[in-house]
């Protein structure tokens, strides 16, 4: 992020925030220039914000019809699942194996907050959720399967904002955490890996029921 | 027209002084500023002044722009008025009992820092191990009390690893902007490096900030251009490194002024003398270059590691209050106030006021009525207000009043008394006198204003002190150049001359006013200042005419001096600067030395020989030093290396990258 200029940089994070919060809703158009005036901020700053979103799969460019937000399918949703679910596994099982003395002291100050987390502030907590995965990828030492992981996080991440008011188990699944910082500091890869796969296999699940109530 | 091929690159300069912003738009090849526009800096936020002031100049073709540059006195204000963000700064491996014995601790300028074991010794080695776990359960108990963190670590210079270490751990538990003080100096001092983490953490919102507010009023005029920015040395950096260390930035108004003299002037060698509304700011230039301070820049009596220009200020200015105190004596600022000939042209009920006051013949008491506050602009909300300060601004809502008027109708006796500071703070009120400006328009030199509502004012002055007008003005410009060639002197000499003790005239101050005024019959003495003088700002003539003669050199008032700064802005060079340090590695009995590191941010490498890490050394800082310039937006950098000597088998070698501005072709 730091060789983009600081209006990209400006126009990118607003851009995603609006698009995860579903400010943007999936399948809409995107009007760049109006875009641009509505954020106060140069039309390339907004040029360039688009295309790095296109990267990260949040827009779509169709050749003939121009710049869409993603739409969101139950479909997109099982495959997006396989994929984390299987990777974040072994991003959890690397790091049981990898993990440095500095990242589990990450780890830790991360558990500690999650054992007086706010209840009523959701996204904190998914704040809270996004930098433990983070942590962990990074106690992984894989590059590749880190960037992988940050790219599905931000689409799963407007899932979860899609079936918000239904879901209600986030502290739960966030105390799962705590079980899983002790098998990583452990070294029990299997432990780690089977924790891990059941906190994301858990919360697609729960996704899926509430979308399929919605989107039938 | 529309083609933007064939126009010569224009480059658009800016600098938001204490007073004015200033723009200039300079033809980058032939030298030619083709516009200046002056507008009223906005110091509640900076960006309006700036889009008002580009909004100014005429611009056929913003596509032929293809720069935009400008300084500004962003983070020395916010500094001085702590208005910076909230820091908590780490300090690793630092002495606390020593800080603290020492009051060490009130130079951090933040009041929320903390001290955790860690830190490296003289040689680079670790003296402690990192408590990463005590520094993470902190971060994560104030994450929601401040706004940015800063982490220094002892001898970090030498081996970043803690501080690194630090950040990883940080930036992994959370959000916060993290500053390194490694990144910012070399440095050894640990205070003034841990000082300087801690102001630019509280800067880094600020000015990033101001350069998306500058990107976007340069978007309103369909600029689209790169944005530079102004260091404290002159030079001049890209928007990004500067929202990234917004540090650099103190004093770039000062120094872009200093350029903008010599880029005008063409002379290489000379006093810069820039004459302001509020300060008249002193900067040396040697062989073309702006003198720095090897020490670093204070600012706020905060003590930082920054190279910045070597300057000196003073409060005096064309906008400077002229008032006359208790004991009838006229006195000269420092106090900065709007012209009355600038109210009165605002507000026309001012200019006959004062046109009255003055017919008053008899009347020697009128003088106090020359002060004036008025509402600059309207809160936008009252609630805040106590009932005191209601009243105020309800007694001022229908135009400026003088001040004996406000405090009979508020039933007080004294200013102080109203609690008004607050107001003035926030620029909702302002203060209005008799000011230079106003000599200036009672002398037929200025016309910009009301020169009735000037020329009034002065005979008031002049009939409370009972003198002739002739003289008060007499008065107040020999009061004005004795300021200002004290100021050179107390600079160029480094030698201050201490206040006067009454009755017991000292050689110092026998040879100063001698060679001002002359007076011994038989001994004179004389200054003869061997560089000329240039002049900046729009009073400089008047202000410097008798400063020059009286230290025996020229006054060069080059074509385009009054928005000289502005150009400044755009007529440094880029440049980065690089540094790497060389140090010995000791064997374990800590008596011979068995090799010799080169350590970078990222790493340090072990040599054998000294020559050799030397040589590394020196390839790898102007290797640095060139990439970084080019992607700051340098053209065809060129690269200077030195070595000094810092301890014993220790080096700093030092890269700097210089070039033009890379001005892109469409």
């Amino acid at each position: 992020m730091d060789l983009i200029r600081i209006d990209t940089q400006k126009a990118y994070e607003q851009l995603h925030t609006r698009i995860v919060r579903l400010q943007l809703a999936p399948g809409e158009l995107i009007d760049e220039s109006q875009l641009a005036s509505e954020l106060d901020l140069s039309p390339t700053a907004v040029r360039e914000a688009i295309r790095l979103l296109v990267h990260d799969g949040l827009v779509q460019v169709t050749p003939r019809h121009g710049l869409y937000v993603a739409p969101v399918s139950l479909d997109d949703l099982a495959q997006l699942s396989e994929m984390r679910v299987s990777l974040e596994g072994l991003c959890a099982r690397l790091a049981s194996q990898r993990a440095s003395e500095d990242e589990l002291a990450v780890l830790m100050a991360l558990r500690q907050e999650h054992q007086h987390p706010a209840d009523d502030d959701s996204e904190r907590l998914f704040a809270l959720d996004h930098r433990f995965h983070q942590a962990i990828a990074r106690a992984a030492h894989n590059k590749y399967l880190a960037r992988t992981l940050e790219t599905f996080f931000g689409l799963s991440q407007r899932l979860w904002y899609l079936a918000l008011p239904e879901i209600g188990t986030l502290p739960a699944a966030i105390a799962r955490h705590v079980e899983l910082v002790q098998a990583i500091k452990a070294g029990d890869a299997d432990l780690a890996e089977r924790l891990m796969q059941a906190h994301v296999q858990n919360f697609y699940d729960e996704v899926q029921a509430i979308l399929k109530h919605k989107l039938a | 027209m529309t083609s933007s091929h064939n126009t010569p690159p224009l480059v658009l300069g800016i600098d938001t002084g204490g007073t004015f912003t200033d723009a200039i738009l300079l033809d980058y090849e032939t030298r030619q500023v083709l516009a200046a526009h002056k507008s009223l800096t906005t110091k509640r936020d900076l960006a309006i002044g700036i889009e008002k002031v580009i909004d100014g100049i005429q611009i056929n073709d913003p596509a032929a722009i293809k720069m935009v540059s400008i300084s500004t006195t962003l983070a020395t204000n916010a500094i001085a008025e702590g208005k910076g963000k909230r820091v908590g700064l780490i300090l690793i491996g630092y002495d606390q009992e020593l800080v603290e014995s020492f009051k060490m601790s009130e130079r951090f300028a933040t009041p929320h820092y903390f001290y955790f074991a860690g830190g490296h010794d003289l040689y680079g080695q670790e003296k402690a191990p990192l408590d990463l776990s005590g520094i993470l359960s902190t971060v994560a108990r104030i994450q929601d009390q401040v706004d940015a963190l800063a982490v220094s670590a002892y001898f970090s210079p030498l081996n970043p690893e803690h501080e690194v270490r630090a950040f990883e751990g940080i930036s992994s538990i959370c959000d916060l902007p993290v500053v390194l003080g490694h990144q910012l100096s070399t440095k050894l001092g640990s205070i003034e490096r841990a000082t300087t983490a801690a102001l630019n953490a509280s800067l880094l919102a600020i000015l990033q900030d101001f350069v998306v507010a500058v990107r976007r009023a340069m978007a309103h005029r369909h600029i689209e251009a790169p944005l530079m920015v102004v260091r404290g040395d002159g030079t001049l950096m890209s928007d990004e490194f500067a929202a990234r260390t917004p540090v650099e930035t103190i004093h770039s108004g000062p120094a872009a002024s200093a350029i903008g003299g010599r880029f005008l002037s063409g002379v290489e060698d000379a006093l810069v003398l820039d004459v302001g509304g509020t300060t008249t700011d002193l900067a040396l230039i040697e062989g073309g270059q702006v003198n720095v301070t090897e020490e670093g820049a204070t600012v706020s009596g905060y003590k930082t590691a920054v190279e910045a220009a070597d300057l000196f200020s003073i409060a005096l200015g064309g906008d400077s209050h002229i008032a006359l105190g208790r004991d009838r004596r006229l006195s000269l600022g420092p106090e900065r106030v709007t012209p009355l000939a600038y109210l009165a042209r605002e507000y026309p009920m001012v200019e006959e006021r004062l046109q009255q006051l003055a017919k008053r013949t008899w009347d020697r008491d009128s003088a106090p009525y020359l002060q004036y506050w008025y509402i600059l602009r309207q809160p936008q909300t009252t609630g805040q207000h106590n009932p005191r300060q209601k009243a105020l601004l309800d007694y001022l809502a229908d135009g400026p009043r003088p001040v004996p008027d406000i405090l009979q109708h508020m039933g007080v006796l004294h200013p102080a008394q109203l609690g008004a500071d607050d107001l003035f703070r926030r620029e909702i009120l302002a203060k209005a006198g008799l000011t230079p400006t106003d000599l200036l328009h009672s002398e037929g030199r200025f016309d910009r204003w009301s020169t009735r509502a000037s020329e009034a004012g002065l005979i008031i002055l002049s009939r409370a002190l009972g003198l002739e007008q002739a003289d008060v003005r007499a008065h107040i410009w020999r009061q004005a150049t004795e300021t200002i060639v004290r100021a050179v002197v107390a600079f160029i000499s480094g030698i201050a001359l201490p206040p006067k003790p009454p009755n017991q005239p000292r050689f110092g101050d026998w040879v100063f006013e001698n060679s001002l005024y002359h007076r011994h019959p038989h001994l004179d003495t004389q200054f003869h200042l061997r560089i000329p003088i240039i002049g900046i700002g729009a009073p400089a003539r008047v202000f410097l005419s008798d400063v020059a003669r009286i230290l025996h050199t020229e006054l060069i008032l080059p074509e385009f001096h009054q928005v000289a700064n502005a150009v400044g802005a755009v007529a440094g060079s880029v440049m980065v600067s690089e540094e790497i340090l060389v140090y010995p590695q000791f064997s374990t009995a800590g008596l011979d030395v068995i090799g010799f590191y080169v350590q970078t941010n990222e790493g340090r490498q072990l040599y054998e020989e000294n020559a050799d890490a030397l040589q590394a050394a020196r390839r790898l800082a102007a290797e640095r030093a060139r990439g970084a310039a080019l992607r700051s937006g340098a053209a065809n950098p060129q690269v200077t290396v030195d070595v000094l000597a810092d301890g014993l088998d220790s080096y700093r070698v030092r890269a700097k990258a210089m070039g033009n501005p890379r001005l892109e072709k469409n």
